[in-house]
């Protein structure tokens, strides 16, 4: 299973998706951050800019800046994209106390935007089991 | 048809280590006088659905107190206590509910409590087992994990990050209107959810201790959920194995938030619990 929000061909679709979802809107106001998540050796870097999500850029993203990282294993995302995913990996804090995930960078940022970021990983759970 | 709950809210006046507090409850039923304790940094809204279910007020006399700094039990008017960093203690904890119970006379109540009330469970089995007939901790352990503390109660964190982790501790299968309403609860508690873990993270530790506690005495059940990942459903069962006579029950599908969550799924573990006190209670 790949993971969906690495591959460039679903960056563009992906941002669309993300800024017409209603709770999205909500969740990502005032947010202007780089964030980047994580898989395994390969990652994307999703832009904010006044709650509105710029680029998901996972192409030559190598050098990108980013203000905070959310980082897990190909198999800890996999297993977090299930439609119902097993226990410890339903959730990126749950899934970070238990050492499925870490968060990296600026963290204070990453909690003061974690329903922004929350929302956009189960929009991409919808996503990848479309 | 006008529909209006049976639950009654009143106040009680408790002084509590020479602090007077003005205390409010939530009262329903009529039976075995039953403790709900909320978790930390919540308040007693998390046991509406046990306060309005006929099967369990029946036979339950069920109590639901906001303790002081929650909910609608303000701080108290004697102290200034924006001077001092608000911390919730044990023997607070101790001195409250013995006081509760003295002053609304309770005769053995059963107490219940979710993960700080859960860790709160115990410790009263453990120190006090000739006032309870029974505690049932939700999410209880022998002591906590990795201290998130700081994390609550920072100037620059804000209030969506406490909706999220309530969100999330919910089971993924939980219906959505419930985890939606555990985080609009979260968002609602004052800043005291870092006070609160102090008693979690700090002073709960039953290491060493559980041969304490005698159930012959006091009943000890336990309900984890499944999906916990502040305290699993591993870390339960040690408590269950050390605890002789203690029964614990996997709440399948469950996570940190218990009763809220999923009021329909909790009460199918409930109920054949307060159905074994209530035979019990008759002998």
């Amino acid at each position: 299973m790949a993971v969906c929000f690495i591959d460039p061909k679903n960056a563009v679709e992906f941002k669309d998706i993300l800024n017409a979802d209603k709770e999205f809107k909500i969740a990502a106001r005032y947010m202007t951050k780089d964030v980047c998540i994580e898989a395994g050796d390969t990652k994307c870097i999703v832009k904010f800019r006044d709650g509105v999500v710029t680029q998901i850029k996972s192409e030559n993203a190598f050098a990108d800046p980013w203000d905070f990282a959310i980082r897990g294993s190909i198999d800890s995302w996999e297993k977090f994209l299930q439609p119902i995913p097993p226990r410890f990996y339903d959730g990126i804090f749950g899934g970070m106390l238990r050492g499925n995930f870490r968060m990296e960078g600026d963290t204070v940022a990453a909690l003061s935007h974690l329903w922004a970021v929350t929302r956009m990983l189960d929009i991409f759970r919808e996503q990848q089991n479309k | 048809m006008v529909k209006i709950d049976k639950v009654i809210g009143k106040y009680v006046h408790l002084t509590v280590q020479d602090v007077e507090y003005r205390v409010f409850y939530e009262e329903s039923g009529q039976g075995i006088p039953m403790i709900c304790q909320h978790g930390g940094g919540g308040d007693g809204l998390e046991w509406r659905h046990m306060l309005n279910d006929s099967d369990i007020t029946s036979k339950y006399r069920v109590i639901v107190p906001d303790l002081p700094y929650h909910g609608k039990s303000l701080p108290p008017e004697s102290v200034e206590w924006w001077k001092q960093e608000y911390q919730l203690t044990k023997n607070f904890l101790f001195d409250f509910y013995l006081e509760l119970m003295r002053v609304l006379m309770f005769e053995r109540p059963v107490f219940i409590g979710n993960a700080l009330g859960g860790f709160l469970a115990l410790d009263l089995a453990c120190e006090f087992p000739d006032e309870f007939r029974a505690v049932i901790g939700v999410n209880s352990a022998l002591k906590a994990g990795q201290s998130t503390r700081d994390t609550f109660n920072h100037p620059c964190v804000t209030n969506d990050y406490r909706r999220t982790n309530a969100m999330y501790f919910c089971g993924p299968a939980s219906p959505e209107k419930y985890r939606r309403e555990c985080t609009w609860c979260a968002m609602m508690s004052p800043p005291v959810t870092k006070g609160d873990l102090y008693y979690y993270f700090k002073e709960h530790d039953l290491t060493g201790k559980t041969k304490l506690i005698d159930t012959s005495k006091c009943a000890v059940y336990l309900l984890t959920g499944e999906y916990n990942p502040t305290k699993s459903i591993e870390d339960t069962k040690r408590v269950s194995e050390q605890v002789k006579g203690s029964k614990f029950t996997e709440m399948k599908g469950m996570s940190h938030a218990g009763m809220p969550e999923n009021p329909l799924a909790f009460k199918k573990y409930l109920m054949p619990i307060l159905n074994e006190i209530v035979e019990k209670s008759k002998k």
